[in-house]
């Protein structure tokens, strides 16, 4: 704990004696998982403030009908770059930085399990946010909202670059979401303190546990959708142009299927909040927590299964809008359920309203009304009456800002004093709490009842209706208080830094276990923990002679800890399923009917046969080679090594003499349907081969420059696990692709 | 025809039905006497009955897709399901043979028989011909006891932990979703079958179309979206109920003390 009160003894908390001396690369070399997390909310913080000038921008746009304030392009760049860079790099960064932080203390773990792709996740945010905000520099930026609807978002309807940086910024980031998922998943897996089974789990951490499993299936979805679209903007494909043969509609739904989801990805870490802050500062335990942890569970599935309520404007047909009306309106069950817990918990508890339990108590009407009006949606007619009205805009901004960025700021607030060893000031925090609410109340509760009058979202300008005009100068001024609220809330981040009152140990006297070390804490974050018992360890040790009911310990499974890299391949191929199952189903809707033209009949199958026959013996090969590892045989090792990556050399020889030969007649990318999923599928996979061939060669490289004398090498079995998957999407692919049109 | 006209004539007599589900009750009570679990066998005979018996066959020989899909989800996840939980808690079935306790075999079983009985000569030909359409059923009801053995075995020991059942649940519903959303949207017909009824024999693909508004394009999505979103909420329940077992019982431990891990 630090009593000094002077800047030089906040720098010392930033900075170690040490480390000032290369203070530059303290802070971007690090691998610590606190760095790692205060990196990504600070990177959060300044793209925030970027869209939100977006948003004043738009707001001052249509603060007065008839506005000529932005040109209809600028309006559409503000729009969809606010709402890209509101979701991907402020929401989802702030909310990877909380957990990034708070999930390894919370678990009693010194670090995430895999400390350098946690760097390199963080890393990735900066340079897909850059790469987005660069379209400003290269002809303007995408103007075709946060979804890119097809065929807007295609060549011939949007022909600057601004949607192919978008896309690519986009699949950038994705891929930094996924390596974040995969940490959290194994991380709470194998790092977990002693005692800390995983019905032990705080519900901060149990939820941000489920939440990785989401991240990990949903975003290689968007990812294949992103690729989709670039093959078509920058190879001429054909998967979203109607006038090709493609289908526009198959945008949509990839999209939602991820798009959806998404939602929870940011909604589950603001309930995840929200279940840690509100018992404390009700000083008891949640009420309910198995249906809470068990709510969590069942949103993450349902969540996967409603996208088509995204679409009930598109004309699906009614059997399709009837189903998912049905399914949709599910979700209100496991979330009314949290919503139950959360006020039950506050029954009959000894309530404190600090600033971070305003902000969540807030968040939790907020989130009533969001989703209530969210129930709404999912009836479709009342949904073909509102979509795409600011009906819709007031809907999901109090699930973003309502719930989400309450949450966060509640969040921030609650353990800002853990990462800082200092307090955030109270006097500013109930300021900044009554500009943010009074101001998001302002500007969009009556952006309802301007939905409900018809005011179209996504417009740039409209004429001077009877209310329209005093209800938008409302909303506008409104958004300035939210305004004036976020600078104070930045001033208050900036001075507590450097004069807060000491926190202490802590200061909420709050039970989990990242309350257990000091403020902040060390690099190794713990030097000693108390038993665990229980999900409020500190509970227990502060009330030895009233403990919570002990957790029981069942089972294997309750303290189930797989092997750290085994997990982490298994959970990276996870992803990667999905995202060759959307390409293999692409495959499949766009090839139903037969092509005219050139198409699967041209394709040599004899000669893929002989080429596959040597990929799939080369999953038989590496076999030999874990059983020699294992047998101490490291020749054998070695040998059967170099034959799997000589099969798999020939398989990539093989495909590269296949495109050739189609290339020569005339075959390419942009000729037809059949051409673009072939080439896409295939050329996925054969790059996938390509990656697994590298590996092999390091994992050779490695094998031939050491010994391992105890027959351990688990890097072998990794490379092992990925290339077994490899060869099963070949299975799929090679059945599909070219035995298939053989039989049908 | 009239819609009542019609579910009160459509019913089939099916002896070979009636004995199996008259044999089940029988060597139940033989085995293990009146019991309160008794209760989920009879629901069990009586979806098995109903679905074979019923208008709901009528339709599914031939007319309808969908109304084959319901008869296909009931005999392969409500039949079996309902027969496991009827089963005394002590019964231990199958335990020592290493396939049937293997949970990828159960898997492979549950997913296998929504994937092979909806490739195109199988679905036909489950309609055109009596024998495969006997084989259908018998496999549905077969590859529906070796899937839930995982989840719902009488004996704790013999389930998978829960954990576990909630991911071999959750990645059956993706499998399944999977199929699902292939039917719902495919350009062409899964089942074509069903797209030219061969012959009216009971008078009412003038109810079906025009009256119910059913027509074969639309009759295939409603199919696929059966299986696409009430078949993964079967499997929704069964993840839910895995849940209240993970969070309420200490799974099979000794006594708990508070002496640390």
């Amino acid at each position: 704990m630090n009593g000094n009160t002077t800047i030089s003894g906040t720098v010392a908390h930033l900075l170690t004696p040490a480390e000032r001396q290369h203070w530059k690369l303290a802070w971007l070399s690090t691998v610590d998982h606190k760095r790692i997390g205060i990196l990504y909310m600070v990177t959060g913080l300044v793209f925030f403030v970027i869209a939100g000038i977006e948003a004043l921008l738009i707001r001052l746009q249509l603060m007065v009908p008839n506005n000529t304030l932005l040109a209809p392009d600028t309006y559409n760049w503000m729009f969809t770059m606010h709402g890209t860079t509101m979701i991907f790099l402020v929401a989802m960064p702030v909310l990877f930085g909380i957990m990034n932080y708070i999930l390894p203390l919370q678990i009693g773990a010194r670090d995430m399990a895999f400390p350098r792709l946690n760097a390199l996740g963080v890393w990735l945010v900066p340079f897909g946010g850059i790469l987005l905000h660069f379209s400003f520099l290269a002809g303007g930026p995408p103007a075709v909202g946060w979804f890119a609807y097809t065929p807007l978002s295609e060549a011939p309807y949007s022909s600057q670059l601004g949607v192919d940086y978008w896309a690519i910024s986009l699949l950038v980031l994705g891929i930094g979401s996924v390596s974040a998922g995969i940490n959290f998943i194994v991380t709470v897996l194998t790092q977990r303190a002693p005692g800390m089974t995983l019905r032990r789990l705080p519900l901060f951490s149990w939820m941000t546990f489920m939440n990785a499993f989401l991240i990990i299936l949903v975003l290689p979805i968007l990812n294949a959708a992103l690729v989709m679209l670039l093959i078509d903007r920058l190879l001429d494909g054909r998967f979203f142009l109607p006038f090709g043969g493609g289908s526009a509609i198959m945008w949509q739904h990839i999209f939602w299927a991820f798009g959806h989801p998404e939602v929870y990805i940011v909604a589950i870490p603001a309930f995840a909040i929200l279940s840690e802050v509100i018992p404390v500062f009700s000083r008891k335990a949640i009420f309910g927590h198995e249906f809470v942890a068990a709510s969590t569970v069942i949103i993450v599935f349902l969540s996967l299964l409603v996208w088509a309520h995204h679409m009930f404007t598109v004309g699906l047909g009614r059997a399709v809008d009837l189903f998912f009306v049905a399914a949709s309106v599910l979700i209100a069950v496991p979330t009314g359920v949290k919503l139950f817990n959360w006020s039950a918990t506050m029954v009959g508890g000894r309530v404190r309203f600090t600033t971070p339990m305003l902000f969540c108590v807030a968040a939790l009407l907020q989130f009533l009304i969001g989703g209530l009006t969210g129930v709404s949606h999912a009836v479709a007619p009342l949904d073909w009456q509102t979509k795409n009205s600011y009906y819709l805009v007031a809907h999901f901004h109090n699930i973003f800002v309502g719930l989400i960025v309450f949450a966060i700021l509640g969040g921030i607030y609650y353990w800002f004093p853990k990462m800082s060893g200092r307090m955030m000031s109270e006097r500013i925090g109930k300021w900044v709490f009554w500009l943010m609410t009074i101001g998001f109340n302002l500007t969009f509760m009556i952006q309802h009842v301007l939905g409900l009058a018809g005011m179209p979202r996504r417009t740039f300008t409209y004429p001077d209706l009877p209310g329209w005009t005093w209800m938008n100068m409302v909303s506008t001024i409104g958004a300035f208080f939210m305004a004036a609220g976020s600078i104070l809330f930045v001033w208050d981040l900036v001075i507590s830094l450097f004069r807060g009152k000491p926190a202490g140990d802590n200061p909420w006297n709050a039970w989990t276990l990242e309350w257990a070390t000091t403020s902040p804490p060390p690099h190794e974050n713990f030097n000693a923990l108390p038993p665990i018992h229980s999900r409020r360890p500190l509970w227990d040790y502060a009330n030895p002679d009233r403990p919570d009911p002990v957790v029981p310990v069942g089972g294997a499974i309750d303290t189930f800890r797989p092997d750290k890299i085994k997990a982490g391949v298994i959970t990276f191929i996870i992803s990667e399923a999905g995202f060759f199952g959307v390409l293999i189903l692409a495959y499949l809707f766009y090839n139903a009917t037969s092509q005219s033209g050139p198409g699967a009949q041209q394709l040599d199958v004899l000669k893929t046969t002989i080429f596959s026959i040597c990929l799939f013996a080369s999953s038989f090969t590496i076999w030999r080679s874990e059983v020699g590892l294992h047998a101490n045989n490291l020749g054998k090792m070695k040998a059967w090594l170099i034959a799997t990556i000589v099969l798999g050399g020939i398989f990539i020889v093989g495909q590269g003499l296949e495109y050739w030969s189609l290339f020569q007649s005339g075959v390419t990318v942009g000729l037809d349907l059949f051409a673009t999923t072939f080439f896409t599928l295939t050329g996925f996979h054969g790059l996938h081969v390509s990656f697994g061939l590298l590996a092999l060669l390091v994992v050779l490289g490695v094998a031939l420059v050491s010994n391992f004398k105890n027959g351990r090498f688990p890097a072998l079995g990794a490379v092992g696990y990925y290339w077994h998957f490899v060869d099963v999407v070949w299975v799929l692919v090679f059945s599909i692709v070219y035995l298939w049109p053989l039989i049908r | 025809m009239t819609t009542q006209q019609f579910l009160i004539s459509a019913w089939t007599w099916n002896a070979t039905v009636l004995i199996a589900a008259a044999a089940a009750l029988i060597a139940y009570l033989w085995a293990f006497g009146v019991n309160r679990r008794i209760l989920y066998l009879l629901g069990g005979v009586g979806v098995f009955v109903l679905s074979l018996m019923s208008p709901l066959n009528a339709l599914a020989a031939g007319y309808l897709f969908s109304a084959h899909m319901l008869q296909h989800i009931l005999l392969l996840l409500i039949v079996p399901a309902l027969v496991w939980m009827s089963l005394p808690r002590w019964i231990s079935l199958g335990s020592r043979s290493w396939l049937i306790a293997n949970p990828f075999v159960g898997w492979i079983s549950g997913v296998g028989a929504m994937w092979l009985w909806h490739a195109r000569p199988l679905c036909n030909a489950a309609v055109s011909s009596q024998l495969v359409n006997a084989l259908q059923i018998s496999s549905l009801l077969l590859l529906g006891t070796i899937f839930w053995r995982q989840i719902l075995a009488p004996r704790e020991q013999e389930r998978m932990s829960p954990p576990g059942a909630v991911l071999y649940l959750f990645s059956a519903c993706v499998a399944c979703s999977i199929l699902g959303i292939l039917i719902t949207f495919s350009p062409v017909s899964v089942c074509p079958i069903y797209a030219q009824p061969p012959a009216d024999r009971l008078g009412v693909l003038n109810l079906v179309q025009s009256h119910w508004g059913i027509t074969p394009d639309k009759d295939q999505q409603i199919g696929g979206l059966l299986m696409w979103v009430p078949m993964c909420l079967v499997y929704l329940s069964a993840i839910v109920a895995q849940l209240a077992r993970w969070f309420a019982h200490p799974v099979a431990s000794p006594p708990v003390t508070g002496k640390p891990l």
